[in-house]
């Protein structure tokens, strides 16, 4: 979400020390996602003070049956940039969703969405994606 | 073919993308929905591929190591018992039940309250206090001292119940109080026992006395006083003990 190693490591240092600080209070984060939310936070943050990524009007289609093949060709690095270059909140709820770690209450919690904005945040994510993809590695024409 | 409802697009859009993982049943049926319609196995294929990409994304070395101890940054986890104990919770806890128990003492004293109860637990007072050198000798049954109540005090049905009649007297004085009025008192022999007799609460409008029946205990200080009221005047057994110190006493009434 930073796009730097080193302001990564920073906030996450930063998230477990106000963890820590808040346990000495006796007051601990009250679930795992509290991390989530604080280090989401300081990452927004810290990109709000940074260069910021010029906003273009992003291409989108309907996903393709294709698609799958057209995944296999990519690289895990490629999709990792595409994703950290897409606007906030969908690199978040694009990255929390693909992580296949979380159900869809526990995104909304973590992200401080609604259910209808985390849905269209994932189905746009899913159509641009898709759209992407058509441009970067074109599926194979059906024989 | 059929649509979705918005609710139910909604969330099939954000279907787990292992269908064993749905949260509840609104997405169980959502997703049982979205598999009928066309598009939704494209959707499912998809998210399978791009989630089996993501899981392939090499993590450094660097920030494996940011998570090796993960379980340390894991949020406090509060069982019952934690919470029990919590020194807010804790206090909350032991306040109410001390306003429990004050509630419940209150309660059963007003249950066993009796018209002339405060100057019964007056008495119990000074039966603590009194010595028994403090009682003018009188060597008798208890049974006989109301003629001497009524012939020197002129103290009117001032009788020893049946009860404690046959008990031998060390001594006897007789006081004024300024709420209780004229009050008897007596010294026995057994157990140092101490018998008063003292004028009962009256009506303040119609002037009668106020009677009940049977036997009433009040408890205080360590003494405990079994009280009795007749024809407007209250007599009061007191014994440095408790309920089983002087129930053997009320339980068989001594005939004379």
């Amino acid at each position: 979400m930073t796009g730097e190693a080193s302001k990564a490591q920073e906030i996450f240092q930063d998230t477990l020390r106000e963890a820590a600080f808040l346990a000495a209070n006796r007051e601990p984060p009250a679930d795992r996602y509290w991390f989530f939310r604080e280090a989401r936070w300081r990452c927004l943050d810290v990109v709000a003070h940074g260069v910021q990524p010029e906003q273009g009007a992003s291409e989108s289609t309907e996903v393709s049956p294709q698609a799958p093949e057209q995944i296999e060709q990519l690289e895990p690095e490629q999709l990792a940039i595409w994703i950290s270059a897409a606007p906030e909140p969908q690199r978040s709820a694009i990255a929390l969703y693909y992580l296949d770690e979380f159900n869809y209450r526990e995104m909304m919690a973590m992200l401080g969405l609604k259910l209808n904005e985390l849905a269209r945040a994932i189905a746009s994510g899913r159509r641009e994606l898709q759209a992407w993809l058509n441009a970067t590695v074109p599926a194979a024409a059906p024989e | 073919m059929k649509r979705l409802s918005r609710g139910l697009r909604i969330l099939s859009d954000c279907a787990p993308i292992a269908n064993a993982k749905a949260p509840d049943r609104r997405m169980r049926t959502a997703v049982s929905r979205a598999k009928r319609l066309e598009g939704f196995a494209a959707q499912q294929s998809f998210d399978r591929a791009v989630a089996k990409l993501v899981q392939a994304t090499p993590v450094s070395p660097e920030i494996q190591e940011w998570f090796a101890n993960e379980k340390m940054a894991e949020g406090a986890k509060r069982n019952w018992k934690k919470t029990a104990f919590h020194p807010a919770i804790l206090a909350i806890g032991i306040a109410l039940a001390v306003i429990a128990v004050v509630a419940g003492i209150k309660f059963d004293e007003q249950m066993h309250a009796f018209p002339g109860t405060a100057t019964a637990k007056k008495l119990l007072n000074v039966a603590a206090m009194t010595r028994p050198s403090e009682f003018e000798p009188v060597q008798s049954e208890a049974g006989t001292l109301n003629d001497l109540f009524f012939m020197k005090y002129r103290l009117e049905h001032y009788d020893v119940p049946p009860e404690f009649s046959q008990q031998r007297t060390i001594g006897v004085r007789v006081f004024d109080d300024d709420e209780a009025g004229q009050v008897a008192q007596i010294g026995l022999a057994e157990k140092r026992m101490q018998l008063f007799l003292f004028p009962g609460r009256r009506d303040s409008k119609t002037g009668k006395a106020e009677d009940f029946q049977g036997w009433r205990y009040i408890q205080q200080e360590g003494w405990t006083g079994a009280v009795q009221a007749r024809k407007g005047v209250l007599f009061m057994a007191a014994v440095r003990g408790t309920k089983k110190d002087l129930a053997p006493y009320l339980a068989k009434p001594q005939l004379r």
